[in-house]
């Protein structure tokens, strides 16, 4: 076992590696010259000689090479080369706090959308409503993530009453079916009370708890600036909305896997004698099933985490959110300002191999039948 | 039989005949209504009602879509069978329209989409609404472009740019994928080690990192393109190459005495080339979304050239008051993406042998 984890280890060393190359030589690729293209063609002597000095250009390749690696490892990642030139860790650490509490929303919102969908989908496998929700899936793959920040600023923001409605409308649908439901078992046999009894229940809860949500429509923000008084109910309400866009591609991806794989664990001896023993639906789906099948989505989920990075770019610029994806692009790209683009994109990249690694390991842990695997 | 019927699921992909659980009859009365229906609806939602609530008319002609979707197929499936795939082949139908228009665009009568010199003058109104009807079916924006002209151009952009970066990548990952698979050892390794690296970074983080030291022309924009999916593709050919490799009809010509020249290029080639293709429309599609996601944050293709992403980003200040200029590129986009998809799915079904492994 810990050889296993060992080896896994060592091979990361190799990757980190050549990222760290690939960033720091990032600057080499730029045509002509570094200083020249961020300043301009008017600027002063002076001011071409302060960039290089920053950039570090002035020694030879190698030694430029291993002074910026030996300061990145004690966390000195340069200063911005604009005014007033602070330094770019200090930068990161101040915005990385909404990326990873955008990003932990999104997937926390994805998976419990996407078990709820998933588990429902395979057990009405075949049935209409499996065929609507695969499709929808299908088609939430193919939003980008940009075009879904777009539109749920203009359904939830600028035409709040739409979705309220359609929210009202499905809500009605479904109340009126576990009515419906619960009103047939009742028909057919008023006695057997555990037939009808939960149906009835359900229906009641259900049909109080959307109403709830219709009566407290919440007031979307356009923007989900951010300040680090506000109650966790501000937090999450302005958060709602990016990362809901951020998730949607996430909950396309996960339901399609969840359901595939439950549908193979729902044809396994121990449900079957589960469901001989005469368990309820939702205890063979959640207790029984649910965990077998979820291996693929923990692996998929960290495969996903580099989409979801990509994401959080976008939906932090349409937001106005100050992340690490704004301070990467907003600071770091389009300024030119390059020692920011390399400090960003190398956080986010061994922070990337890390949680793979880390999930990769603890993967081993959750599922026996791969431990003898090969590495 | 009976038996057979009711554990299948109801997927379509049944061995043998397969019932179309409606009759003829019922199957002839969806075409006919749906057709009428869905026409008239489409007619009066988009071209009578001008002066009506734009919400009402969304709704109705999105109505008339659903309508006229259910008459084809219907409509499919009695000339076809029950098993017509009606979503597989509008998907086709949709790539070949935006294929087609992107690449006669010039041919096309579509209102100026680029110069914005040139409607100053020329009285075209500015921020129009769109009606089908007139010279500027999907309006015109701020500058009086073509909102149309606009998608069509941005078409071409956003195909010329990630069938290039595809072709890249495939030959490029392709044959590094070949190499590594058919030599394992040491080199294949290292190349291991290569593309976990390229994979290391987010997709989009590397994109902005190449954006950010490159000259943002269509050309780089295809080769940072290329770079992103290459790694994909040394997995996928890496991959294929050592399931081939294992199969008689190589060792076969290994014991015929084979040059390893003529066993890559003779055997494992030509086998490991179509599921390798099979996987170029959803990475067409991904590169789109790519593509358009850069230009949309201002880091990709610049105006005057449109693109949907660079269409889009500039019609997000005030969609609130005109959405035509985000939705008409935003659905363009989608439509193409999601055909894509689906064409992409169903390739990786018929070509690529090992696709659950992935």
């Amino acid at each position: 076992m810990l050889r296993v984890i060992g080896l896994k280890l060592v091979r990361l060393v190799p990757v980190l590696f050549l990222v760290s190359l690939a960033t720091f030589f990032l600057i080499d690729l730029i045509p002509g010259d570094p200083a020249v293209n961020m300043l301009g063609a008017d600027a002063t002597r002076e001011e071409y000689e302060a960039v290089n000095k920053l950039l570090g250009l002035d020694k030879p390749i190698t030694d430029r090479y291993v002074d910026w690696l030996s300061n990145a490892v004690v966390g000195d990642l340069g200063h911005s080369l604009r005014l007033p030139n602070e330094p770019v860790s200090d930068l990161l650490q101040r915005s990385v706090g909404p990326t990873l509490r955008l990003s932990a929303m999104a997937l926390g919102m994805a998976f419990v959308i996407a078990i709820f969908l998933g588990v429902w989908s395979a057990q009405a496998a075949g049935t209409r409503v499996d065929r609507l929700v695969s499709g929808t899936m299908f088609g939430f793959i193919s939003v980008p993530t940009f075009l879904a920040g777009l539109l749920f600023i203009f359904f939830f923001v600028f035409r709040e009453s739409i979705p309220r409605w359609l929210w009202l409308i499905g809500v009605g649908l479904i109340v009126l079916r576990l009515a419906y439901l619960a009103i047939s078992r009742l028909a057919e046999d008023s006695a057997d009370v555990s037939g009808w009894l939960g149906y009835a229940i359900a229906t009641f809860v259900v049909a109080g708890l959307l109403f709830w949500v219709f009566v407290q429509w919440p007031d979307f923000p356009r923007t989900a600036s951010h300040r680090y008084d506000d109650n966790w109910r501000e937090q999450i309400r302005s958060l709602f909305l990016p990362a809901l866009a951020l998730a949607l591609s996430e909950i396309a991806v996960f339901t399609r896997l969840l359901r595939a794989d439950m549908l193979s664990t729902l044809q396994e001896q121990f449900v079957l004698s589960s469901r001989a023993k005469g368990m309820p639906v939702w205890r063979i789906l959640f207790r029984d099933a649910l965990r077998p099948s979820s291996f693929s989505l923990i692996t998929v989920a960290g495969i996903t985490l580099g989409r979801l990075i990509g994401g959080t770019v976008i939906i932090e610029t349409i937001f106005g959110l100050e992340g690490l994806g704004k301070l990467i692009v907003g600071t770091g790209v389009i300024p030119k300002n390059y020692t920011i683009v390399q400090g960003g994109v190398l956080v986010l990249a061994v922070g990337y191999v890390l949680l793979n690694a880390i999930i990769d390991i603890s993967y081993q842990y959750l599922d026996p039948r791969i431990r003898r695997g090969r590495v | 039989m009976a038996a057979d019927t009711s554990l299948a699921p109801d997927t379509g992909y049944v061995a043998g005949e397969v019932v179309d659980p409606l009759s003829h009859a019922n199957r002839l009365m969806r075409v006919t209504i749906g057709l009428i229906g869905g026409v008239a609806a489409i007619i009066v939602g988009l071209m009578v009602l001008t002066d009506v609530n734009a919400g009402y008319r969304v709704l109705l002609t999105v109505g008339g879509l659903v309508l006229l979707f259910l008459a084809i197929d219907s409509a499919g499936k009695l000339i076809r069978g029950p098993l017509f795939e009606t979503g597989l082949w509008l998907s086709v139908v949709w790539v070949a329209i935006v294929g087609l228009s992107a690449a006669f665009a010039d041919f096309l009568p579509i209102s100026e989409a680029k110069d914005a010199s040139a409607t100053i003058f020329d009285g075209t109104p500015t921020l129009k609404r769109p009606d089908l009807l007139s010279a500027h079916p999907l309006g015109t924006d701020r500058q009086a472009l073509d909102v149309l002209g606009g998608i069509i151009y941005g078409a071409r952009v956003s195909l010329q740019v990630s069938v290039l970066a595809v072709a890249i990548g495939i030959l490029v990952g392709g044959t590094i994928g070949v190499i590594a698979g058919f030599f394992r050892g040491r080199l294949d390794t290292g190349v291991g080690v290569l593309t976990d690296s390229m994979l290391a970074f987010p997709p989009l983080i590397l994109l902005l990192a190449l954006a950010s030291v490159m000259d943002r022309s269509p050309r780089n924009m295809a080769i940072a393109l290329a770079i992103l999916g290459i790694p994909t593709y040394i997995r996928l050919a890496r991959v294929n190459t050592m399931v081939f490799a294992e199969r008689e009809f190589v060792l076969a010509s290994r014991a015929m005495g084979s040059s390893r020249r003529r066993i890559i290029f003779k055997e494992l080639v030509p086998n490991v080339a179509l599921p390798i293709f099979s996987y170029a429309f959803i990475i067409i599609a991904v590169l789109i979304v790519a593509e358009a996601s850069l230009s949309f944050l201002g880091l990709g293709i610049q105006r005057p050239d449109p693109t949907w992403g660079n269409m889009i980003a500039a019609g997000q200040d005030d969609f609130d008051r005109h959405p035509h200029l985000v939705f008409a590129p935003g659905i363009a986009m989608f439509l193409t993406v999601f055909a894509l998809n689906r064409v992409g799915e169903k390739a990786r079904e018929l070509w690529d042998p090992r696709q659950a492994n992935l």
